[in-house]
């Protein structure tokens, strides 16, 4: 379960201070799954590293139950100088899983090969999320955050995301942002819409899609 | 409302525990990557933390050769040198690595449990393990070749260590959040602390001072540090001026400041 109470960022820009999330509010209850559209730059994955505890909000609080994934993206959380392996290991610690375990997942799950055991530093932008999409799901989460990420790879490895959120469907919640209504679509059943700050709810994505392009 | 105090002063009482246990968990596993990436880069890995203090000495070694000095009477020169410059190097890793210890680990932010004071402690963990071993490597190995080992008093040699690393880890914590405001900060600490081995008593024991200098050189904590260790080591040794209270007072000091500083910029801190 997270609870978003009356959330409040900003952030000071060369103009002034700039009001990223006005007083958000947003529940979403245990093995469900919320999808947040918003333009580029609407604040989306400012609230998604909010929720999930990487970044403090300026007003209001952040209510977790349960194992809250870090925010899942394309960027960030890796050693460039280090392998995907290395970086494996050292999150599979921090979570307190079985370390190979989670390596053997992920070595398999990312389809990397023997770029595995090369540095990050070697590997594009695709092959970083695709390690980064394999080490969350080696990882038992009651809630995924997600950012983008799975536009990832090509289609049969977007097919292996969906199957995997799936498979954890009822059991663990996904929080998606995107600025594609296509991807919220296949992955949850509601979204909600940031706009200038301020978030709103709908019942069905269909109607937040409305509510996007209006 | 009573009805939900209860249940609430329970679950921070759990989850206060879980939260210890979560930041074991996050410090073992960066002690772990740090082990792989403080000497990753060279070939020669941890190799490097002996080679460093060894030129010193046989630096020294020279000098004392050349000017036919015989070094102190009851220390041997690997001893004196020794004992010096392990201790001032345990306090200086500390201080230089704990201060770029988020800006290097910035990525690992991205784990909402792995915090910045995780990333500090687990270095100066790690620095301890480098430098006690190393202590134990070159000062048992002189007494090897001596063919004795006489420790006067091997829980002060501890403590002087313990405070060597905590001195260094609690300034280099200070600097780190400072760096958040300013990257030239790391550059001017490192300019400035240079000096600061030469008055240490790495090369020099207090009491061979003369009294006019030695009264400006005890406002130096390091130095206290480094003639406890000695007068822990050599029985025929005995430093009179110093304390173990002094540089405890500098690092109580430190942490303070270190510890209000991160609290200010932990928010400023972005995770891209």
């Amino acid at each position: 379960m997270i609870d978003v109470d009356e959330v409040t960022k900003v952030y000071a820009t060369n103009k002034g201070p700039h009001v990223v999330l006005d007083h958000v509010n947003l529940r979403i209850p245990a093995g469900t799954s919320m999808g947040i559209l918003g333009v580029n730059g609407a604040g989306k994955s400012t609230l998604l590293r909010i929720m999930s505890g990487v970044e403090m909000p300026d007003a209001g609080q952040v209510r977790r139950q349960g194992r809250i994934s870090w925010p899942i993206g394309f960027s960030g959380g890796f050693n460039g100088s280090l392998s995907g392996e290395e970086n494996c290991r050292f999150v599979a610690r921090i979570y307190d899983e079985d370390v190979d375990r989670v390596v053997g997942f992920t070595h398999e799950f990312s389809e990397l090969g023997d770029y595995f055991y090369m540095p990050i530093k070697t590997y594009s932008s695709g092959m970083k999320g695709r390690l980064a999409f394999g080490l969350s799901m080696a990882v038992d989460f009651d809630a995924y955050l997600v950012d983008e990420v799975t536009a990832v790879g090509d289609a049969s490895f977007q097919k292996k995301c969906r199957e995997a959120f799936a498979e954890r469907r009822g059991r663990s919640s996904v929080i998606m942002v995107s600025h594609q209504p296509s991807t919220i679509r296949s992955y949850c059943d509601r979204a909600a819409v940031l706009k200038q700050g301020r978030l709103t709810v709908y019942d069905s994505v269909a109607d937040a899609e409305k509510a996007y392009h209006a | 409302m009573n009805e939900q105090t209860a249940p609430y002063d329970a679950l921070t009482l759990r989850s206060t525990g879980r939260g210890l246990l979560v930041q074991l968990h996050v410090i073992h596993a960066l002690i772990l990557r740090e082990t792989r990436t403080r000497f990753g880069e060279s070939h020669l890995g941890y190799l490097w933390a002996l080679i460093e203090p060894l030129l010193w000495i046989a630096t020294v070694a020279a000098t004392y050769v050349l000017t036919g000095s015989t070094g102190k009477p009851g220390m041997t020169m690997v001893g004196f040198v020794g004992t010096g410059i392990i201790t001032y190097e345990l306090f200086r890793n500390c201080q230089s690595r704990v201060m770029v210890a988020v800006s290097s680990n910035m990525p690992l932010l991205f784990y909402p449990q792995v915090q910045p004071l995780d990333m500090m402690i687990s270095r100066v963990l790690l620095e301890y393990a480098t430098w006690f071993s190393v202590f134990v490597i070159i000062l048992g190995g002189d007494a090897l070749v001596r063919g004795e080992l006489r420790v006067d008093d091997p829980l002060l040699v501890i403590l002087g260590l313990l405070l060597a690393g905590a001195l260094g880890g609690s300034f280099g914590a200070a600097l780190c959040s400072l760096t958040v405001y300013s990257n030239s900060v790391d550059k001017v600490a490192n300019a400035l602390l240079r000096p600061m081995m030469f008055m240490s008593g790495t090369f020099f024991a207090l009491e061979d001072m003369p009294p006019q200098l030695a009264d400006y050189l005890v406002f130096n904590p390091m130095l206290h540090v480094v003639e406890l260790v000695r007068d822990g080591w050599f029985p025929t040794y005995t430093s009179t001026r110093v304390n173990a209270w002094y540089p405890s007072i500098w690092i109580g000091g430190f942490t303070i400041l270190a510890l209000t500083l991160e609290r200010v910029v932990r928010p400023k801190l972005q995770v891209t």
